[in-house]
């Protein structure tokens, strides 16, 4: 169990920072603590709920690494569905009732066009997070172990293409290829 | 004129260790030939975030969260269609700017030389008369002075002395300065979706979309002197603007994008001595061979991903974002309207900051000034490293006697120097520039557009290999973008007698 909440980790925290990022700057602007830790809690509870659940699917292989096409479709479900919980539950949490918007279908509609640019920063905060969490976890958790090689397989390829040019590049720059007459163009001036 | 690839012996594999006497060679212009060498292989999944960070570092800037809300407001969201072609626009130019510096591993600077030298001479020009101002800094650090009191001179100096130290101290620069970018654009792309989330509404997302087809809308007082200039200067402006999209050869040679692998990695001044020797010229692969092809449009594919989603994407996301927060903004606070007419930014954004506050609270307020920092910060990154990589390529390359110097040395020496000097003008002189050549500057910038447009045509069609070269459709599309860049500066010049807004 323990193993598969670790694979949350990098999503959950992702997901969790855009529900975080109002309630802090909230606070920067002097808002009453009360209304910017509401706001904080009602968004980042139900995004890091679903950014986790998106970690769980791509360490378990079931999503492509770093592919955009999943992360969108998830994320159109998803994301819609996040924000009519925060938007009902602020009422509560302030300690009043229930506040669900008033035109629930437009309102998950047009949640779901934003959620195509939240899917973009999302993968690409999780895509830079994942690897070095994974990193730091792998030693003591098989499931984190497999991912991690997922990602090292994939860095291996670039790094095995960029050694190559590495050791082609020891001849060519020492002595600019200027300086070898054959290697020097005939139509150079 | 066309370029003949040499004549000459096969190279027997790719890792020898003595160049073979007869070594074939690529011939681009008068310029010296490049060796022809493996192109690595493409990266085999598109997850591999490009450096296209860094043109959306610099190209979501005032256009997207500022000058287009605000046409939107005063036009209506039909003249949307106009940032639609702008924007697409950019993501042709940014493909065929990296045909150029994938196939070769040189910026769009020294194919520019291989054409004809002046060319090259003419940007060097332009980015230092353009881009040493640092007006640019000013809204990011008036907005941090709206969030935390700190004046905006002060923040903006330590901002610059910062930055300078902190690309002094890296190891390898590009790498320090993707990840500090992707993390402050991930940051701005989930917040603005969390933001618009919160303030906007279907009505006005479906408005803002479909006025980006609106085909042809062009409103009476949009074509008037003192709107017309601003209109054409947001087109330009829609995603990088000026000469972003050039310096983005160089970001796209030091990932290591295509024969950029063969290219050695400017280092910080720290580690200046660890640098390896710049070859003296690019690298070529051999067209020839259908292995080689097939790398290539590996490549291909993986910066059109790049261009597609995380440019066009992006860009267009927080346009659209602003766009809607715009509009909220004017239904709880009419004044914005007058505001962004008078033409004034700062009180603009701030009236705009105070609506969102009004509609959702203070939290919205901060968060819009919030993200106009984050902005500036960004722009300040990615314009200054930019600067001073480009600059510092071609006087390496082409300044004689530069070779002496490594090219960290250089880099520091324009990055320092535009330092200090944007520290001068911000403590004793008008941050945008002296008020006599404003205009010269943006006609520059934008003039800067249209000239790279030409610049790609002659570079991509005269000195890559045919097999390589772009389709006719794609020359026809560059070659609009020239005629619409120039076309209109030229008509507002004539026309108006005023520039870009």
């Amino acid at each position: 169990m323990r193993d598969r909440v670790e694979l949350a980790v990098p999503g959950a925290v992702v997901g969790a920072v855009g529900g975080l990022i109002a309630g802090g700057l909230s606070a920067v602007v002097g808002h009453p603590f009360g209304w910017a830790v509401t706001t904080a809690l009602a968004m980042a509870v139900p995004l890091g709920l679903l950014g986790g659940g998106y970690g769980l699917l791509a360490g378990s292989g079931r999503f492509r690494l770093g592919v955009f096409a999943p992360a969108a479709l998830y994320w159109l479900i998803g994301f819609p569905l996040a924000r009519l919980v925060a938007e009902s539950s602020t009422g509560f949490l302030l300690g009043g009732g229930f506040t669900p918007p008033a035109d629930v279908l437009g309102f998950l509609a047009y949640q779901g066009i934003v959620s195509f640019g939240w899917a973009i920063g999302f993968l690409w905060l999780h895509e830079r997070i994942a690897p070095h969490w994974l990193d730091h976890v792998r030693s003591r958790n098989a499931l984190a172990q497999q991912w991690y090689e997922r990602y090292v397989t994939h860095a291996r390829v670039l790094r095995d293409a960029s050694a190559r040019a590495r050791r082609r590049r020891g001849t060519v720059v020492e002595s600019p290829a200027a300086k070898s007459p054959a290697a020097k163009s005939p139509a150079a001036k | 004129m066309d370029t003949p690839n040499s004549p000459a012996e096969p190279r027997s594999g790719a890792d020898v260790t003595t160049p073979p006497p007869e070594e074939r060679v690529w011939r681009a212009g008068r310029l010296e030939a490049m060796p022809i060498r493996k192109l690595p292989d493409a990266p085999p999944s598109i997850h591999i975030l490009g450096p296209t960070v860094f043109l959306v570092a610099l190209g979501v800037g005032m256009g997207e969260s500022y000058m287009w809300p605000r046409l939107v407001l005063l036009f209506g969201p039909e003249i949307r269609w106009l940032f639609l072609i702008g924007v697409t626009l950019q993501a042709v130019v940014m493909l065929e700017m990296a045909r150029y510096a994938m196939a070769t591993g040189e910026s769009i600077f020294f194919g520019a030389a291989r054409v004809f030298k002046p060319i090259m001479w003419f940007f060097f020009t332009v980015a230092i008369l353009v881009y040493i101002w640092p007006g640019h800094l000013s809204a990011g650090a008036a907005a941090l002075e709206q969030l935390t009191g700190i004046p905006w001179t002060v923040s903006a100096c330590v901002g610059l002395i910062l930055v300078g130290i902190l690309f002094s101290m890296a190891k390898v620069i590009y790498n320090l300065l993707e990840n500090v970018l992707s993390l402050l654009i991930g940051l701005l792309v989930v917040g603005t979706s969390v933001v618009a989330a919160m303030v906007g509404t279907w009505s006005d997302v479906v408005s803002t979309l479909t006025g980006m087809f609106n085909f042809g809308y062009l409103p009476a007082e949009a074509l008037t002197a003192a709107w017309f200039p601003i209109l054409v200067g947001s087109i330009a402006f829609a995603g990088p603007s000026g000469m972003q999209q050039m310096w983005y050869t160089l970001h796209l040679r030091d990932s290591g994008a295509g024969m950029g692998a063969h290219i050695p990695r400017i280092r910080g001044l720290r580690h200046a001595g660890e640098e390896e020797a710049m070859p003296a010229r690019g690298f070529m692969f051999d067209t020839d061979d259908p292995a080689e092809m097939a790398k290539w449009r590996g490549w291909r594919r993986w910066v059109t991903f790049d261009a597609l989603l995380l440019f066009w994407g992006i860009t267009m996301l927080v346009t659209v974002s602003f766009t809607v927060l715009a509009q909220a903004a004017s239904r709880t606070s009419p004044d914005v309207k007058a505001l962004l007419q008078a033409g004034e930014r700062e009180a603009a954004l701030n009236a705009m900051s105070d609506s969102f506050a009004a509609a959702g609270g203070p939290v919205l307020g901060g968060v819009f000034l919030g993200f106009i920092a984050l902005i500036g910060l960004n722009a300040t990154l990615g314009l200054f490293d930019s600067f001073s990589r480009g600059q510092a390529d071609m006087t390496y390359h082409f300044v004689p006697g530069a070779k002496r110097f490594r090219m960290s040395h250089i880099y520091a020496g324009f990055l320092w120097g535009v330092i200090a000097f944007g520290i001068i003008i911000l403590l004793f002189g008008p941050a945008d520039g002296p008020g006599a050549i404003l205009d010269i500057l943006a006609f520059l910038s934008t003039f800067a557009m249209g000239a790279y447009c030409v610049v790609l045509l002659l570079v991509n069609n005269r000195m890559l290999p045919k097999p390589i070269r772009p389709k006719l459709v794609t020359n026809l599309i560059i070659g609009f973008g020239a005629v619409f860049y120039l076309g209109m500066l030229l008509y507002s010049l004539f026309r108006f007698g005023v520039v870009v807004g």
